[in-house]
């Protein structure tokens, strides 16, 4: 997250593709390519990646069930399959099994698969960021709670005192939730763009 | 068999026949020259000797009548024998009683026994037959008998001119002859019968007779002619014959009387009868006469029995028991008269002895008869049966030709309905026809989408790589271009001297670093590499589809098998290799043939496709799943190994068929597939094709084993063709 670098793993049985891959793209992205999926997954947990691309056909495995293999641990990556050909079949399971993102033929239109690894960028971003967003959500209520518990706790002496305490205290609070209204309001806005 | 009148001859010619033996018996009487008187005592320990007998005058008790019985028993019996002092010196004492098994004489005087003598069965000598001694010369002597039996001692002593007992023997013999005479005919006459009759009763018949006879020589001691060199049947030859002669009369009763139809309450009853004469045999066998004798005996209870058993039988209508009761009655008096004769209330004279054999052969012929009415029975049965059958026949061959009349005009009627029927099933047979044609296309149309799948994939692959390399060569190759003319005009400047040479040769390096001149270049090489790698493997697979020419193609091209397993298999390429391990192991050189190659294409696809489908099915990892493509060359080594015929074998380890599922798997629309899954034509598309060619398929298959298609192709005339046309 600290740097700008897009990170993105090729998956696919025929290394002349992979190959081609690296050349084609290697200018913009750091790009890692694999030709077995288990040495896939072991990258997938060493480097932090923000598009998977895998090929659909493979001996021993497809790429909509490599996919899914990895989707428990890694569900923040954008999934693009690749394939030459592509049955009904294939695509239903695509977009059920493997939640693939785009869906990207041979032969490839560069400009196209650039783009295409790009927005999967973005929305691997966004994904990451939403999180990152809804944990600072819940810590914020988190405090708001205990602020309230607070207050519960200063009111129950019954002294005129705490009470001009206590409203000054909930003036605070209003105008801070105002605050961070405003701030996920802003965020969200920026989301559904 | 005889009419009846026949048969009253023969008893007139059997009455005939008898007389002589009257007539030898009658003289005998006047042989006797006086009673003797005898005294006996019994010694059960059989241990005394004959120096000790004088001691035991006391024990003695008199004898009465002529034919004294002592019974049987195990003892030995000391008889002193007085009365025959003043007899004349050419007189014998005569025991007429062959069947007692030891005798011994003494003459004793005091304790010393100034002579002895021994006769008796078990010596099994002719000449003991009617046993004969010498009277002591001296009248002071005493003369003492031991004997021993396991029949009954029976004594019948008498004393006779010693010129008078060999007369006395030789009418015993005749008499003995005859009646053997006469057994010997029934006994022949019956087996003639038995033998071209087949019948059971015969048999069993002709084993009666055989056995009575036996036991009647038995009687007379005449037994030892056949056997009186075995001791051990010189003792038990009468009890043998007599538990034969039981069991043989038993099992021709339960024959003759029908005994399983009349009478099936009697069978136990006639069980244990013959269990007691087996026991009898048993007995004999290991050594305990007596039990034998007396369990003979026992068995002679079955005489009554068969005799009530006849009443009962005759009562319920069997045919037979008339006849068997009637023998069975005499043989019964007949045996009664001799009993009477041993126990002293008949008069014991040779006419008496004589009832017996006289009995049991009336006994023999009267069965004889009466299973001779029989079979005359089951003749006439048989003759009735046979013209009720002629006249059945008649009968029905006239029902048949007035049938026959009615049936031609009733085929006629079928065969007109038949005909109208048979249009009716040709015109839905047309329908079927054209729905058929139109599920092979649609097939056709299924293997044609396979293959366009695997072509699509195939193809794709090494054209994105041919396109991408050459996007990114064209890149690398402007950078490339770039540093070249850095360097080029650094190089013009520094020919020239222009100023500012230096700075310019180092920008150009610069850029060069920058660029990585070093990996532009490796990077180059390789994308010109991957490039002519996808455009080589393009031109092969676009190869590969020339082979298969029209998919449609009827027309007869000369191809090679192993160039369209190839094409099919790189066809299907990527679809079924990333599926299942594919092998293939083709034979060099086999010929080319003449073929559909379209249609042939067609059904390698299909093969290999379904054996890949069978393997995923059996397999979860694709390593494990195997399929093998072979190609060999067959000969039946008559040309010089010249092959004959080419053989493929397509070989998987999937799951297998039973062999229901193996029997059925060329039936039109038969398939294993869900429903929608297959049309079910695949293979029987695949079947006609081969038979197109001329082509067998066999198909080998076992559960959880796999499945190997057999595909032979026969070279002898499209081979010889091409080889003319090559």
């Amino acid at each position: 997250m600290a740097d700008d670098i897009i990170r993105v793993l090729y998956l696919d049985d025929e290394e002349p593709n992979l190959f081609s891959f690296k050349a084609a793209f290697r200018r913009e992205f750091e790009v890692h390519t694999c030709d077995e999926p288990h040495k896939a997954v072991r990258l997938l947990d060493e480097h932090e990646f923000h598009v998977v691309l895998s090929d659909q056909r493979m001996p021993r495995i497809s790429g909509v069930e490599f996919f899914e293999l990895i989707m428990p641990d890694h569900p923040d990556i954008s999934r693009i399959l690749v394939t030459g050909y592509a049955d009904t079949d294939a695509v239903v399971d695509a977009i059920n099994k493997g939640q693939v993102y785009r869906f990207v033929s041979k032969p490839w239109n560069e400009e196209e698969l650039r783009g295409v690894i790009r927005s999967g960028y973005e929305l691997n971003r966004s994904r990451v960021r939403s999180a990152a967003q809804g944990t600072e959500v819940l810590a914020t209520l988190d405090a708001l709670g205990k602020e309230i518990d607070r207050m519960a706790g200063v009111l129950s002496d019954g002294a005129p005192e705490s009470v001009a305490q206590v409203t000054s205290d909930l003036r605070n609070m209003k105008l801070k939730i105002e605050e961070e209204h405003l701030r996920y309001a802003r965020f969200f806005s920026r989301l559904s763009r | 068999m005889c009419p009846p009148y026949g048969r009253v001859r023969m008893l007139r010619v059997l009455f005939c026949l008898m007389l002589p033996l009257w007539a030898g018996c009658g003289g005998g009487e006047s042989v006797t020259v006086d009673a003797l008187r005898l005294e006996a005592f019994e010694d059960a320990t059989r241990m005394l000797r004959p120096e000790q007998v004088h001691l035991q005058r006391a024990s003695l008790k008199g004898l009465d009548g002529e034919r004294p019985n002592l019974g049987s028993s195990s003892s030995a019996w000391w008889i002193r024998v007085s009365g025959w002092q003043g007899a004349p010196r050419n007189a014998r004492i005569v025991l007429d009683n062959p069947t007692l098994d030891s005798i011994d004489v003494f003459v004793l005087d005091g304790p010393r026994v100034l002579a002895n003598a021994t006769s008796g069965a078990a010596l099994g000598r002719e000449k003991d037959l009617i046993p004969t001694f010498e009277i002591p010369l001296n009248t002071a002597h005493e003369l003492w008998f031991r004997v021993r039996s396991t029949k009954p001692v029976l004594l019948p002593f008498s004393l006779t001119r010693v010129d008078k007992a060999e007369v006395i023997r030789e009418r015993r013999d005749l008499a003995v002859a005859l009646y053997t005479g006469m057994v010997l005919a029934i006994l022949i006459y019956n087996s003639f019968l038995a033998f071209s009759t087949g019948q059971r009763t015969y048999f069993s018949y002709i084993f009666v007779v055989l056995t009575v006879g036996l036991v009647q020589w038995g009687f007379n001691g005449y037994d030892r002619l056949l056997w009186g060199d075995v001791p051990w049947m010189a003792v038990n030859g009468l009890t043998v014959t007599g538990a034969f002669s039981g069991l043989s009369a038993l099992m021709f009763a339960r024959h003759f009387l029908e005994v399983r139809r009349y009478t099936p309450g009697w069978n136990r009853l006639i069980q244990i009868l013959l269990g007691v004469y087996t026991a009898a045999l048993g007995a004999a066998l290991i050594g305990r006469p007596m039990l034998a004798y007396n369990l003979v005996n026992l068995g002679a209870l079955s005489a009554p029995a068969m005799l009530i058993l006849s009443i009962v039988s005759w009562r319920r209508g069997s045919p037979s028991a008339p006849w068997y009761f009637v023998a069975w009655l005499i043989f019964l008096v007949a045996v009664t008269m001799q009993a009477l004769r041993d126990f002293g209330v008949l008069p014991s004279t040779q006419m008496t002895a004589t009832f017996l054999p006289i009995g049991t052969v009336l006994e023999m012929l009267l069965l004889s008869f009466a299973l001779g009415n029989r079979i005359n029975q089951l003749k006439r049965s048989s003759d009735e049966a046979n013209a009720k059958a002629l006249a059945a026949s008649l009968e029905n061959e006239r029902i048949v030709k007035e049938q026959n009349a009615e049936l031609e005009a009733r085929v006629r009627q079928r065969t007109e309905a038949l005909a109208a029927a048979n249009g009716e099933l040709s015109a839905a047979l047309e329908d079927l026809k054209g729905a058929q044609d139109q599920l092979i296309q649609t097939e056709k149309l299924a293997s044609l989408g396979q293959m366009t799948a695997g072509i699509a994939h195939e193809l794709n692959n090494p054209i994105n790589y041919v396109q991408s390399n050459a996007t990114s060569l064209n890149r690398d190759m402007e950078e490339l271009i770039e540093i070249i003319e850095a360097h080029a005009a650094a190089l013009a400047a520094l020919a020239e001297g222009a100023p500012g040479a230096a700075d310019m040769v180092e920008r150009a390096r610069d850029r060069a670093r920058q660029l990585d001149l070093q990996f532009l270049m490796e990077e180059s090489r390789q994308l010109i590499k991957g490039i002519l790698e996808g455009a080589d493997r393009t031109a092969r697979i676009v190869g590969g589809l020339r082979v298969f020419g029209r998919m449609d193609g009827d027309e007869l091209v000369e191809a090679s098998l192993q160039d369209l397993l190839e094409a099919s298999i790189t066809v299907l390429g990527n679809r079924a290799r990333s599926r299942a391990r594919i092998e293939v192991n083709f034979e060099e050189g086999t010929p080319a043939l003449w073929c559909q190659s379209g249609k042939l294409s067609q059904v390698f696809m299909n093969i290999v496709v379904n054996a890949v489908q069978a393997t995923e099915s059996r397999w979860p990892e694709a390593e494990d799943r195997l399929v093998s493509v072979q190609l060999t060359a067959l000969s039946d080594g008559a040309n010089a190994g010249e092959p004959t015929s080419l053989e493929i074998r397509i070989r998987d380890n999937g799951t297998g068929m039973d062999d229901t599922t193996r029997q059925r798997i060329f039936d039109p629309f038969y398939t294993t597939k869900d429903v929608g899954k297959g049309t079910g034509l695949g293979l029987s598309i695949v079947k006609g094709i081969l038979d197109d060619h001329g082509a067998v398929i066999r198909v080998e298959s076992a559960l959880d084993k796999g499945t190997c298609f057999i595909l032979t192709f026969p070279l002898h005339a499209s081979g010889s063709k091409a080889s003319k046309v090559a």
